[in-house]
């Protein structure tokens, strides 16, 4: 068998991972342009829509068992604070209150990478865990925790990240200052020496809430010593390994499931506490347990998109030569050990030989981030291309040509070339679709109370996946194929793209493929959801099964036909002999004829090419009309030129642009949590306080995908899209809004307030 | 514990119950009916996931007490299709790729049928204003506009 | 949700006494809207509920021509935005009723309900014990208070969220009030109070008293009237600031004119002498700015809205040359 276990590398969220796996060692012809194709590509609409469309799809939300009781969790007031003392016996003695649990009735598990407890006494911010109460409804459980008498010592606290940047990090979280890190490259000095002019600036982003629509959730249930568990998640083998590690249990005891599931967009990708206090209080039960967080608990305690106040500088000569850059940075990671660093793009997107990184991780106490959609990239592309249009402006160049004149053909952290970049034909296409000569040559130029601007900026990302991912195919009488991974389906549409693929290679028609997803005690081990990496790591694996599995076919009609294998070929789902194509045998034909009622293939993810570098490119560029008397922006269009390998799915490529895009323009616009500094209370914590937009504030977008394949990157060509339609939105909406009214807006959320207090101080 | 006797007609069917207070109409209609395509979101009105239909009008179930709806009509998602073929709404939600992750899609769809019943032929600006109270976190909603769009009998008959 | 009763009076006196009788231990259910997002929040427990929904002859929009339009206090917000003749006639009202909140909302909350709600101050939803809730301070005056009021604050800063509220304050409407037995009618304006009056209610009801109708008087002849109501959002948002007018125009002059402001204050804001100013302000840019230049003389911005008075300042001119346009 042409597999083999391999060292292999891949990039996750800027994090190098070397992985020891199995990887398929086939070869396979690359497809060329989706023309050549028949499904893959092709603008197929959802497999698993009728159940989304009728209401008949169970999300876990949904999930109800027999003798199920319902858990809510009882969250930290205050922002700082340690338990004095604690007492459930009022709440216990509540009919049909059946359970609480706490730090004093449950052993230690340890949480966040062993910096705290599953119910840790010392309460790092509002929304920390402290009890958990199971009961006959969810009424009744949330009655009981209000019965739970807690005294608490109150201990000093910091909300907003730069005072927490100046205080004893250990006061505030008992957790030591993050180490900082640090990045050079090449003769900074003599990038300075070289340079004619230079810019200097610092922006801010806001910590931004997930929100996904559905709730955080699981329900749990216990048959002997074996534990079901349905989750709301991204990521179902990390579920499985953190709940069996918190209770002690085997791995294959544990089976966690997850059919369909209302959004993560990051906060799903680690096991929850939710799941695990759940687990405890089903097995003291004897009951299943559901538990879910409501809106509020959703923005407080699921994670988010950590803040940044990152200050830039870049120097260059006057015929627009970056000749060194400088970035620092700080983010608040929260209450608990996580990363906030939004430097890579930075380092990689522009070319400069002389760059310096400093980027600190700042502890405060409030609720944790967590990865959020392309974390850290979303946040730094806003600031770097901002800097460089500054730049550009400053040297009197085109914003475009600047990028272009410092284009980097190679990696420059690793220092390898890219499988593909095609970002030039994205500057090229975008700026034609904005029509991009109608900017204002010199910002703020334009007149009248509404003024328009156009700006760009530009897009990188990984998300080419990796090893291991493997997928299963059975292929059953009347030749019906079901496609098993272990990965999941959180709404892109993997589900959908898989059985493409492999109707793409066995030419059975998509009506006759199932594809079963997200299910440990199922599916072979295929990657979380996230970083963009499921369809450039699960895809190529059912596409090796695929292909072996037309080999094992055209096997078995050798045998059936008894013609050799080299005189036969598989013609449009049917096999038939070369000499004499009357001679065929449908698959379904196939199956009859064998005994056995299943055939079954296996297949994986190949190794990443050695001496290159995956990733997406792209830029989006925005035209805005900003009403200077209201400060109101209005985004009227958005082009996004993406290069991301090939397109797998029209229709659900245009969903993810699109949501990625809105998400990109209320995190530029509308988005912002926001803290009490007295009291270190978050007050926005509903959906209308916390602002994501309406039908109503959406523009027009337009799509345009500049590649066809990255034939280096793995056997289908394809690279990730999610993240990469977030990336650059924010950024070129705050360029443009720079270059419609002339005045700098230096964070985010650029909201009317912002504006007015902008354009009246200006004036 | 009161328990108020209420009737109503739910998806076509006279439906006869005894509520307590308490009892929100969309916990009803999930816990009591198991018709869970009826999405909670946020719990307050905000979202949008819960729309159903009273009496013809789209409503949110989550700011509505179950004892209320005596002597009413309601429509679900569930009560949309018929016999197990999707309404046209739902068939062009799949067509046009207008669903995601999906959970905010039952509502959008009430929501949307709502406007039709009142206005067979509506503009773009209407479609807008009709799901302005459904966030969906996921498409971008320009696939959930088409689908509408696509769905307005007049266009069907044009096709 | 929460374990309450539930009551169906047959008629208001019924409602009105039960209510009065328990106090805040009841509370009105019309829509619902406000109610039940107040009760999942916790900021208020009613033991028991009050149905008027099912109350008859509340319900109605009457218009008579030469009178004015009769609003009972249960008609739909989504019937007052759709129904022709306000739309002609009281062109403010079905602007403002038709910009609140989401379809769903407006489907459901009664227009008695819209004056009634109570402040979307976060500091008042969010689990604070501010003044307006028992508490001793209002945590906003020094903190997060962008959204808060630039007047007629103090010692609570709330803004006023009735879109509906500011389009009947221009409007000069009346609001007819059920109380121990008999009906009174007040001017909206008096209505409303500010926190310096009672920082624990925001209007003038006195347990057991039922608001039953608004009365709009019958409009001069050729009037004109707009809202405009900034959002941060553009759905399902609160004004940021609201503007509200209603003016007649003769030979490029305003005759006469009403201005009513929603998100600057406790209160609908009205200023009897802005309204005087209006009388023989000529349509052009200078007289506009001039006049709007002059709005809020007694504004005291918190630490983060200063903005708010630049922007109703810009709201005003545009809503004057925007009716003068039509």
């Amino acid at each position: 068998m042409p597999q083999k276990i391999v060292k292999s590398k891949i990039i996750f969220e800027g994090e190098i991972v070397e992985t020891i796996g199995e990887v398929s060692t086939e070869e396979y012809e690359r497809w060329g342009a989706n023309e050549n194709l028949k499904v893959v590509g092709k603008p197929v609409s959802r497999i698993d829509g009728y159940d989304k469309v009728s209401g008949s799809a169970v999300y876990t939300f949904d999930k109800i068992l027999q003798r199920m009781v319902y858990a809510r969790t009882l969250r930290s007031p205050l922002p700082h604070a340690k338990i004095k003392r604690i007492d459930i016996s009022k709440a216990l003695k509540v009919n049909g209150i059946l359970d609480v649990i706490t730090f004093q009735n449950t052993e230690d598990i340890d949480w966040y990478w062993n910096s705290s407890k599953l119910f840790d006494p010392h309460l790092r911010y509002q929304g920390d865990e402290i009890a958990c109460a199971a009961a006959e409804t969810a009424e009744l459980a949330e009655q009981a925790l209000k019965l739970i008498e807690v005294d608490y010592d109150e201990l000093p606290f910091a909300v907003n990240t730069k005072k927490a940047l100046e205080s004893d990090p250990e006061k505030l979280t008992g957790f030591k200052k993050p180490d900082l890190f640090t990045y050079d490259r090449g003769d900074f000095s003599k990038g300075i020496s070289e340079s004619d002019e230079s810019v200097e600036d610092t922006f801010t982003t806001p910590v931004v809430i997930h929100n996904p629509t559905e709730v955080h959730c699981s329900t749990v249930a216990w048959d002997g010593g074996k534990l079901t568990v349905w989750d709301s998640t991204q990521a179902i083998f990390s579920v499985r390994n953190a709940v069996a590690d918190s209770l002690k249990i085997n791995i294959n005891d544990v089976r966690v499931i997850k059919k369909y599931m209302g959004g993560g967009f990051g906060s799903k990708l680690e096991a929850g506490k939710y799941t695990v206090m759940a687990a405890l209080l089903a097995r003291r039960l004897g009951r299943p347990v559901k538990i879910y967080l409501d809106r509020r608990e959703m923005n407080l305690a699921v994670g988010n998109r950590p803040d940044s106040h990152q200050t830039l500088k870049v120097w260059g000569k006057r015929d627009g030569t970056i000749t060194a850059m400088s970035y620092k940075s700080f983010g608040a990671v929260g209450a608990y050990p996580q990363g906030a660093a939004a430097n890579w793009p930075f380092r990689t997107m522009y070319k400069c030989p002389n760059i310096k990184v400093e980027d600190q991780n700042v502890f405060i106490n409030a609720g944790r981030a967590r990865a959020f959609r392309a974390p850290g990239h979303v946040q730094g592309v806003f600031a770097l291309d901002s800097i460089i249009d500054d730049f550009a402006y400053k040297i009197g160049m085109d914003p475009i040509d600047l990028r272009l004149k410092n284009y980097a053909e190679v990696d420059q952290v690793f220092n390898v070339p890219y499988t593909s970049k095609l970002l030039k034909e994205a500057y090229s296409a975008g700026a034609q679709a904005i029509n991009w000569d109608l900017r204002n040559k010199i910002p703020g130029s334009g007149n009248g109370v509404i003024k328009r601007g156009i700006g760009m900026a530009s897009q990188i990302w990984w998300g080419g996946g990796g090893p291991p991912a493997h997928a299963m195919l059975k292929l059953e009488r009347g030749g019906y194929l079901t496609v098993i991974s272990g990965t999941q389906d959180i709404g892109t549409g993997t589900y959908t793209i898989l059985a493409q693929v492999a109707a793409e290679i066995l030419e059975i028609p998509m009506e006759k493929i199932e594809v079963i997803l997200g299910d440990t005690g199922v599916g072979p081990y295929a990657p979380s959801s996230g970083g963009s990496q499921t369809i450039a790591s699960v895809a190529p694996a059912v596409r090796d099964a695929s292909e072996k599995m037309k080999s094992k076919l055209i096997s078995a009609a050798a045998a059936i036909m008894e013609i050799p294998e080299d005189k036969i070929k598989y013609n449009n789902g049917e096999i038939e002999s070369i000499e004499d194509p009357a001679k065929k045998l449908s698959i379904a034909d196939i199956l009859k004829e064998l005994r056995e009622e299943s055939l079954l293939m296996n297949g994986s993810r190949e190794a990443n090419p050695d001496g290159y570098t995956t990733n997406s490119f792209g830029a989006q560029f925005a035209d805005v009309s900003v009403d200077t008397e209201t400060g109101k922006i209005t985004v009227n269009k958005i082009a996004a030129a993406h290069d991301i390998g090939r397109p797998m799915n029209q229709k659900t490529l245009e969903n993810q642009f699109h949501g990625g895009i809105l998400q990109g323009l209320s995190y530029a616009l509308m988005e912002e949590r926001v803290i009490d500094e007295s009291t270190g209370q978050v007050v926005n914590l509903n959906m209308h306080d916390y602002k994501i937009p309406t039908v109503k504030d959406v523009p027009k977008i337009e799509i345009i995908i500049v590649s066809k394949s990255d034939d280096l990157v793995n056997n289908v060509g394809a690279k990730g899209i999610g993240e990469p339609a977030i990336i650059p939105t924010a950024g070129a909406i705050a360029n443009a809004v720079y270059n419609a009214i002339g005045v700098r807006i230096k964070s985010l959320p650029i909201t009317p307030d912002k504006v007015l207090n902008a354009i009246y101080k200006f004036n | 514990m009161q328990m108020i006797a209420i009737e109503f007609n739910l998806n076509g069917i006279l439906v006869k119950a005894e509520v307590n207070p308490g009892v929100r109409l969309i916990d009803f209609l999930r816990d009591e009916y198991g018709l869970t395509g009826t999405k909670e979101g946020c719990g307050i009105g905000e979202c949008g996931a819960c729309t159903i239909i009273l009496d013809g009008k789209a409503v949110n179930s989550c700011l509505i007490l179950a004892c209320q709806i005596d002597g009413k009509e309601i429509l679900t998602i569930e009560g949309l299709a018929n016999s197990g073929e999707l309404h046209r709404l739902q068939e062009n939600f799949l067509k046009k790729g207008a669903v995601q992750c999906g959970f905010c899609t039952p509502g959008m769809i009430i929501s949307a049928y709502s406007l039709l019943l009142l206005n067979p032929n509506p503009a773009e600006q209407e479609i807008r204003e009709a799901i302005a109270g459904n966030l969906c976190r996921c498409t971008g909603y320009k696939q959930i506009i088409s689908a509408i769009e696509e769905s307005i009998v007049v266009n069907i008959e044009n096709d | 949700m929460r374990e309450f009763n539930f009551t169906n009076p047959s008629t208001l006196d019924e409602a009105s006494k039960i209510l009065k009788t328990s106090d805040s231990s009841s509370a009105l259910l019309a829509g619902g809207t406000d109610l039940l997002s107040l009760i999942k929040h916790e900021i208020i427990d009613p033991e028991n509920l009050v149905n008027i929904k099912n109350l008859n002859g509340f319900d109605k929009i009457v218009y008579r021509k030469g009178e004015g339009l009769k609003l009972g206090a249960l008609v739909r917000i989504s019937d007052i935005a759709e129904h022709q003749i306000i739309k002609d006639k009281f062109t403010v009202l079905s602007d403002a009723a038709s910009v609140i909140a989401s379809p769903q909302l407006r489907n459901m909350g009664t227009i008695g309900g819209n004056l009634c709600q109570r402040p979307r101050c976060w500091y008042y939803r969010e689990e604070f014990d501010c003044i307006r809730k028992g508490g001793d301070i209002c945590y906003a005056y020094l903190g997060k208070n962008k959204y808060h009021c630039i007047v007629g604050g103090g010692p609570c800063y709330i803004v006023h969220p009735s879109d509906t509220a500011v389009a009947l304050t221009a409007l000069d409407a009346k609001v007819t009030i059920y109380s121990n037995g008999d009906y009174k009618s007040i001017p909206i304006q008096e209505f409303f109070i500010l926190p310096e009056v009672n920082y624990l209610k925001e209007n003038v009801l006195e347990p057991g008293e039922i608001v039953t109708e608004i009365f709009i008087p019958e409009p001069k002849a050729d009037v004109k009237s707009k809202y405009i109501k900034f959002m941060e959002r553009n759905a399902w948002d609160f004004a940021v600031v609201s503007v509200a007018s209603v003016m007649n125009l003769s030979n490029g002059k305003i005759s006469s004119g009403k201005l009513a402001w929603g998100g600057v204050a406790p209160v609908p804001w009205q200023e009897e002498q802005l309204n005087q100013k209006m009388s023989g302000l000529s349509i052009d840019d200078n007289s506009v700015e001039e006049f709007s230049k002059s709005l809020f003389e007694n504004s005291e911005p918190l630490e983060h809205n200063e903005y708010k008075l630049i922007l109703a300042k810009n709201l005003t001119k545009r809503i004057i040359k925007e009716i003068a346009a039509d």
